[in-house]
């Protein structure tokens, strides 16, 4: 897996280490599922775009919440 | 207010309607309604019974309302609704009836439909009843189209239109499924109208059960309605009129068929008898059958599938009034509990529900057709989690409606299902369809 072309030139605000993509799990509600995502290679800290905190995250988090 | 084991509240004489004080008291497990009428004497009611706990049953909400008022109030709840500013929820679901005409003749009908029916109201006239939904409401809400048999006007694909075209995303068919059943192609043109999803009158596997509650066997008209709703992306929720002694021992077997005709069966929706419209005598005691009884059953006769704990009171309408649960669907056919009550936790962290709005988008994603016609699926990818989730969501929900008996004047200000009356006023669903011992409605008029 390569990092997505806009987040080549970035680098991890806590610790300065370059950028991996790694498969990250999530747990919402007992709901668990994976995503590839740019990590940092040195701490680990993972960056979620806005676009899928606020799409496809929001959606999944939608469908568990109760009404 | 509660006081010792006694909550006050007020409801109506079953014989003169007229308002009066009235408690809820709870006696061990079980709660009743219980009214004077200085002049027709006491009444009481079983409301609660057993487990899961009444004083337990509830959950943090806010009161919701916007759009407007109907005019000021002379008499006071419930003589003047409209809703009147005593309300203290919007709707979220809207019945629209645009028929009084029935093709059964069922001894339990909410709407008293079928005898007697008056002329059917014109396009005009529903365009003016979607306006006032409009002006009270907005368009964020489930529009029902009910009746009477809805599908027995030739022009419902155009009343389906009609609303689609004034906004209201949301629009569903209230139906016995005779109609759809006999016409596969039906089905397609009420879809490309815009119809979202049919609430399927479904009491039962065996057709003994309809030749009780509706006259004569319609299990296999039921199951191709299902058919052909499928076919045409409609999505299709079960709702079963629960009759003690009559379709009780069959509750598990219709959530299993269900759960068998799931996804394109989105879930089952209760609704234990009540005794309003054209029911026959005044009911027993042994003859209610109350929201926590049903979970019960729901556990047992599932074998623990769906267990009693897995329900949650509501976040729209007053606690008392329904109960929801929501199951994924695992391929080796197991189910995932989506919810929990847990009262002994208290809900206190839980954010309070802005009533309405939240409870209109759930219920329309899981009525909706699913996305997908198969359980998926081997991967862990946030794609395939949303498509499952969407496709194999199962909801299993009751609602517990009020009649003369067991009318609470609390609930009924919490209510979020309304009528649009003939002349416009949005009437909760129960007070619209009260009549008292004598068959004296408090609300309904003939249709024009």
């Amino acid at each position: 897996m390569s990092l997505p072309e806009d987040v080549m030139e970035w680098g991890c605000a806590a610790c300065g280490g370059t950028l991996e993509m790694v498969k990250v799990g999530f747990t919402y509600m007992k709901g668990n599922f994976e995503v590839d995502l740019p990590a940092c290679s040195s701490c680990g800290m993972v960056l979620v775009s806005e676009e899928l905190a606020t799409g496809k995250m929001a959606d999944a988090e939608r469908i568990l919440e109760d009404k | 207010m509660r006081s010792g084991n006694k909550h006050t509240t007020e409801s109506l004489c079953p014989v003169c309607l007229a308002r009066i004080p009235a408690g809820r008291c709870t006696e061990g497990d079980d709660t009743f309604l219980v009214k004077n009428c200085p002049d027709h004497g006491d009444f009481r009611t079983p409301v609660w019974r057993g487990l899961p706990s009444i004083s337990g049953w509830s959950r943090p909400k806010k009161a919701v309302r916007s759009g407007t008022y109907q005019a000021p109030e002379t008499r006071g709840c419930p003589f003047d609704c409209g809703i009147c500013s005593c309300h203290r929820q919007q709707s979220c679901t809207v019945l629209i009836e645009v028929t009084s005409r029935c093709n059964l003749s069922c001894p339990f009908c909410f709407a008293g439909a079928g005898t007697a029916a008056g002329p059917d109201p014109s396009l005009e006239t529903i365009a003016g009843w979607y306006r006032a939904a409009l002006e009270k409401s907005g368009t964020q809400n489930i529009i029902q189209i009910s009746g009477g048999e809805a599908t027995l006007r030739d022009d419902l694909v155009a009343i389906i239109a009609l609303g689609r075209d004034m906004g209201f995303p949301y629009i569903q068919l209230n139906s016995n499924g005779i109609r759809l059943a006999a016409d596969p192609a039906y089905a397609m043109e009420l879809q490309r109208a815009g119809l979202f999803s049919v609430f399927l009158q479904f009491d039962g596997t065996e057709d003994h059960i309809y030749r009780t509650i509706r006259g004569r066997s319609l299990l296999d008209e039921k199951l191709r309605a299902i058919e052909y709703c499928a076919a045409a992306g409609l999505g299709v929720v079960l709702v079963p009129t629960v009759v003690s002694g009559v379709n009780t021992y069959n509750i598990g077997d219709i959530l299993k068929l269900a759960l068998k005709l799931a996804p394109a069966v989105r879930g089952v929706h209760f609704q234990p008898a009540s005794y309003f419209g054209r029911h026959p005598g005044p009911p027993e005691e042994c003859a209610r059958f109350t929201l926590p009884e049903l979970m019960r059953i729901i556990e047992e006769q599932t074998c623990g599938l769906m267990k009693a704990e897995h329900f949650c009171p509501p976040g729209c309408e007053h606690p008392l009034c329904s109960f929801h649960g929501n199951f994924l669907r695992l391929p080796g056919g197991e189910l995932q509990s989506l919810t929990r009550h847990a009262p002994d936790c208290g809900e206190s962290g839980a954010t309070e529900n802005e009533g309405t709005g939240r409870s209109v988008s759930c219920v329309a994603r899981q009525w909706s057709a699913p996305v997908a016609a198969a359980v998926c699926c081997d991967t862990n990818s946030l794609d395939a989690f949303i498509e499952n989730h969407r496709t194999n969501t199962f909801a299993v929900s009751a609602m517990a409606f009020q009649d003369v008996w067991n009318l609470d004047l609390e609930r009924v200000q919490e209510c979020c299902i309304h009528v649009v009356a003939p002349d416009g006023a949005m009437i909760p669903f129960c007070l619209y369809n009260l009549t008292s011992t004598e068959g004296k409605p408090l609300y309904r008029r003939p249709l024009c």
